[in-house]
């Protein structure tokens, strides 16, 4: 079985996110780059089915600039087996990231199911995985917690409103993107650590799969830091001038109601 | 030749012949470890040990009633065994008698040999009221102990059987020396038997005692009194110093393939000779923290378990067959007893044969984590959290000295003109309870006029967590990255709170290059107290008790210091826990443990505060955050807090010292 990851690199949740000058972006100097931790979950499904299935390959992919070859190693060093990073700048979005993960996926000769994270915890868009199924004409599941494998399909369990849980069930190929409960990633062992740093990276510029920068389809004007965290107002007074008090503040200050 | 010359030669070869396949054997299976262990440093040093504590037999005496009654035995053993090597070359040589050493001389020997005699006796019998009716919980049952009781006693009679029959007989000269013996000549005259058969008995009684020897010899292979020929050269090989850092892992090599102990052949020779000497005592048992608590860990048991996995794979080990030997973790090692263990060295500090059961529990972690990527669930954040933002817990590195702010201190970047360093460490640069330590001991410092800077952001996690959990991988990365700062600002002296800090990069960080002087601040404030730049004056009527944390105490040596501090606050009323000092129990933090769920037994934080809380304090002075962290939730675990205050060392200082 040839299972493909689709990754994405982001900064750390603990990173206290600065804008670059000109606020065009954000400000990557002195940022610990870690794999989007849904994407954590893709991989480790990937692992787990080719661990069930001798003889599958593992291959991570992932699209931007140079600095994301790291997370494909860190991939790696969970025992995925090769990565592919296609060069896109900092500056691209969901779909031109789409566009070039779905171009070297195409270059593949075959792809029997592709995994990704439900979302990127940076931008949070959701966007990237239903693209590159679209852009590929397969099926995709998103939101995905539990899959069983039949013989060329799969049953997916995805939560939905309400607390209800709904199955579907794809052929095979398809694109499944992970919800946390899928699984519980596993910590490299030293040895896949050390091999890693010899598993091969393959490297793919645009033109090489037929995708150009003019894909992009959002332009990025302006970043702006949500306003910093003001300190709670503690309301008194007997419970029917809080209520008023409450009120007043909604409506005037707040301006919600 | 006589029959008996005849007889003796025969038997004995058989006997040593079988316990001398049985050593070498035994050796062999030293000698195919593949661990490394290489301890010749240091020989006069070594030797003088080795003769304090095997004949002077100090470490055993550590225990007064057990420790004169081991201590007789084994003194007993040596005398006695003067008279056994005798007996042996008299029966093949009759001449070769020990008098060619003089009538003065021999008469001494004979008259100590008959005085142990007896005392040997009298040891062997409090052992059997210490071990049947005592029955302290650490001795546990034991089929061996029954055995070597049985024939020591047998032995000791047979000695004086023999004697006490021979004097009867012809009674040589010297046979006037022994006191004891003609006591119980006395006894026997009275049935009157014939000189002839008076000898006869004599030599019956003899060959009972050269029998039970050669016995002996063939028992002890195979028995915890192994001990008996292990224990002297595993106290010369201990290690020396109490200040012990854990051995390196060299990652460039890349002919190494296995990282920890999975199996019982990865550990060192060293390993092997401590399982050899096990007394099967129980003074470790006794005092570790997680057996007391009803955990599965129990640093007896998991050394008897490593001697019978060893033992369950001397085939295969003797054979060459690594690839056949067993794992280490089995039904009786599990992965709960290897996570159990605080790493707090009571065990260590107990075992009157220096047995280092936690080099064993680390190896056997480092292959857990690193080979294999098992280890507790919630450790994997905390991995995480160190590699992405070099501490263990989920906070930015970003924010690490936010704990600094509005007290005007300076970081190395700025200033690098300093008396000393301030090592801050991940508790008290995240934990607001521990922040308010260091804002304390910062508030001394100036107050001491001590010229100090921080790291600021440039700090890192000592990696210690990692280290003790068995992620030498990345506790090596974190501390090369330290000891590049550390290095690039010619730091020569550090001072910290934390005694993990401390006992990392003091001990342990000058294996990569980091070489400093370091202090706790308890040593630290004493020294600014003696030296007079700090005073306290402000009473503190309080009464307070020190909780020893043990990387400070048993790990350090550092006893005196911190309550040497507390002692010089006026009016102060300074009381110990039941436990204390070396004999300390840990509050249950220590070896990674305070990343982990305490799921199994009673909680060891709420052990410690017990004992706290009947010392009838108002105060728990602690020296150390994850002590201050773990002593506090057990405070409010048993709804104390209104009454009793966990309070760090330079805080109580902090608070009686006028600027
Ligand atoms: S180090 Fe402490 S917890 Fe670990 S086995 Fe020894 S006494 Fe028990
Ligand atoms: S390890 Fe040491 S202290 Fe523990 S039982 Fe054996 S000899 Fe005694």
């Amino acid at each position: 079985m040839n299972i493909y990851v689709c990754i994405k690199q982001v900064p750390d949740t603990e990173t206290k996110i600065k804008l670059n000058p000109n606020q065009s972006g954000i400000d990557t100097t002195g940022i610990k780059w870690i794999v989007s931790p849904y994407d954590e979950f893709a991989v480790e499904e990937a692992l787990r089915l080719k661990e069930k299935n001798p003889g599958s390959t593992v291959t991570v992919l992932s699209a931007g600039p140079s600095r994301v070859i790291e997370a494909i190693r860190t991939a790696l060093a969970t025992g995925a087996d090769q990565g592919i990073h296609i060069e896109i700048p900092e500056t691209a979005d969901n779909h031109l990231t789409a566009k070039a993960l779905a171009g070297a996926l195409k270059k593949e000769t075959q792809v029997d199911l592709i995994f990704t994270g439900k979302e990127a915890i940076d931008d949070g868009a959701s966007q990237v995985s239903q693209l590159v199924a679209e852009y590929l004409h397969l099926p995709c599941v998103s939101v995905v917690n539990s899959i069983q494998y039949g013989n060329q399909t799969v049953q997916c369990k995805r939560e939905i409103e309400g607390g209800s849980i709904e199955i579907l069930e794809s052929s095979m190929p398809v694109l499944i993107a992970a919800q946390k409960g899928l699984n519980e990633p596993r910590y490299a062992s030293l040895p896949n650590i050390l091999k890693a740093k010899k598993k091969e990276v393959k490297s793919l510029k645009l033109g090489d799969i037929g995708v150009s920068e003019a894909d992009q389809k959002i332009r990025y004007k302006n970043f702006q830091l949500p306003p910093p965290k003001q300190a709670g107002k503690k309301i008194s007074g007997d419970p029917t001038a809080q209520a008023k008090e409450l009120v007043r503040i909604l409506h005037a200050e707040a301006k919600v109601v | 030749m006589t029959w008996q010359a005849i007889v003796f030669l025969f038997v004995s070869s058989l006997a040593f012949g079988y316990s001398g396949y049985r050593f070498s054997l035994l050796l062999k299976m030293m000698s195919r470890q593949q661990g490394k262990a290489l301890r010749l440093d240091r020989i006069p040093e070594r030797i003088i040990t080795t003769i304090a504590n095997v004949l002077g037999q100090r470490a055993v005496l550590e225990k007064k009633a057990a420790g004169m009654m081991h201590a007789t035995i084994f003194w007993g053993f040596l005398v006695i065994t003067i008279g056994t090597v005798e007996q042996f070359v008299t029966t093949v040589y009759p001449p070769a008698h020990f008098e060619f050493i003089g009538p003065i001389a021999y008469s001494v020997l004979v008259w100590i040999q008959d005085i142990f005699t007896l005392a040997v006796l009298l040891a062997v019998s409090y052992a059997c009221y210490r071990r049947y009716i005592l029955r302290p919980e650490g001795l546990g049952k034991s089929k061996d102990a029954a055995i070597v009781l049985t024939l020591t006693g047998s032995l000791m009679v047979s000695i004086l059987l023999m004697n006490g029959f021979r004097i009867l007989g012809e009674s040589p000269w010297w046979m006037e020396m022994m006191p004891i013996s003609h006591r119980i000549a006395s006894f026997l005259g009275r049935w009157g038997f014939s000189p002839e058969l008076c000898l006869n008995l004599s030599t019956f009684f003899k060959w009972v005692h050269m029998l039970i020897v050669l016995g002996f010899s063939v028992y002890i292979p195979s028995s915890k009194h192994l001990h008996i020929l292990a224990a002297g050269p595993n106290t010369f090989f201990k290690t020396l110093d109490r200040e012990k850092g854990m051995k390196p892992i060299n990652f460039e090599n890349e002919s190494v393939q296995q990282y920890g102990a999975s199996k019982i052949t990865d550990m060192s020779w060293k390993d092997t000779l401590d399982l050899y000497s096990c007394t099967e005592c129980g003074r470790c048992q006794d005092l570790c923290p997680a057996y007391n608590t009803q955990k599965p860990l129990t640093p007896k048991m998991l050394i008897l378990d490593l001697k019978s996995n060893l033992y369950r794979n001397q085939d295969k080990i003797l054979a060459g067959k690594y690839d056949e030997v067993s794992s280490v973790i089995d039904t009786q090692v599990t992965d709960d007893v290897i996570w159990s263990c605080t790493s707090c060295r009571a065990c260590e500090i107990a075992c009157p044969v220096f047995i280092e059961h936690t080099d064993k529990i680390y190896d056997i972690r480092r292959n857990l984590v690193m080979m294999e990527s098992r280890f507790p669930a919630e450790v994997q954040p905390v991995f995480k959290n160190m590699e992405n933002n070099a501490t263990p817990w989920a906070f930015s590195s970003a924010d690490r000295a936010n704990w600094a702010e509005g007290l005007s201190i300076q970081t190395m970047a700025q200033n690098p003109e300093i008396d000393v360093l301030l090592w801050v460490g991940c508790a008290g640069s995240y934990d607001d309870r521990n922040k308010k330590v260091l804002r304390a001991f910062a508030s001394l410092l100036k107050k001491a006029g001590v010229k100090f800077a921080i790291l600021g952001t440039e700090e890192k996690c000592t990696g210690d967590p990692a280290r003790r959990i068995g992620n030498e991988y990345l506790y090596q990365t974190l501390a090369k990255d330290n000891i590049e700062v550390l290095n690039k600002y010619q730091v020569k002296k550090i001072v910290t709170a934390c005694p993990h800090c401390f006992n990392t990069i003091k001990n342990e960080y000058k294996d990569f290059g980091g070489n400093y002087e370091v202090f706790h601040h308890s040593e630290f404030i004493a020294k600014l107290i003696t030296e007079g730049k700090i005073k306290p004056t402000k009473t503190v009527e309080e009464t307070v008790t020190f909780h020893d944390s043990c990387y400070l105490g048993r790990w350090n040596n550092i006893y005196d210091q911190p309550r040497s501090v507390l002692k010089s606050l006026p009016a102060i009323n300074l009381v110990e826990m039941k436990s204390h000092h070396d004999q300390s129990l840990c509050c249950g933090a220590g070896g990674g443990r305070m990343w982990m769920e305490e799921t199994l037994g009673k909680r060891i934080n709420v052990a410690r505060t017990e004992q706290a809380l009947a010392s009838n304090a108002s105060i728990v002075a602690s020296s150390c955050p994850f002590c201050m962290t773990m002593i506090t939730d057990g405070v409010k675990t048993q709804e104390m807090q209104d009454k009793v205050k966990v309070m760090d060392i330079a805080e109580l200082i902090d608070q009686a010292t006028p600027s």
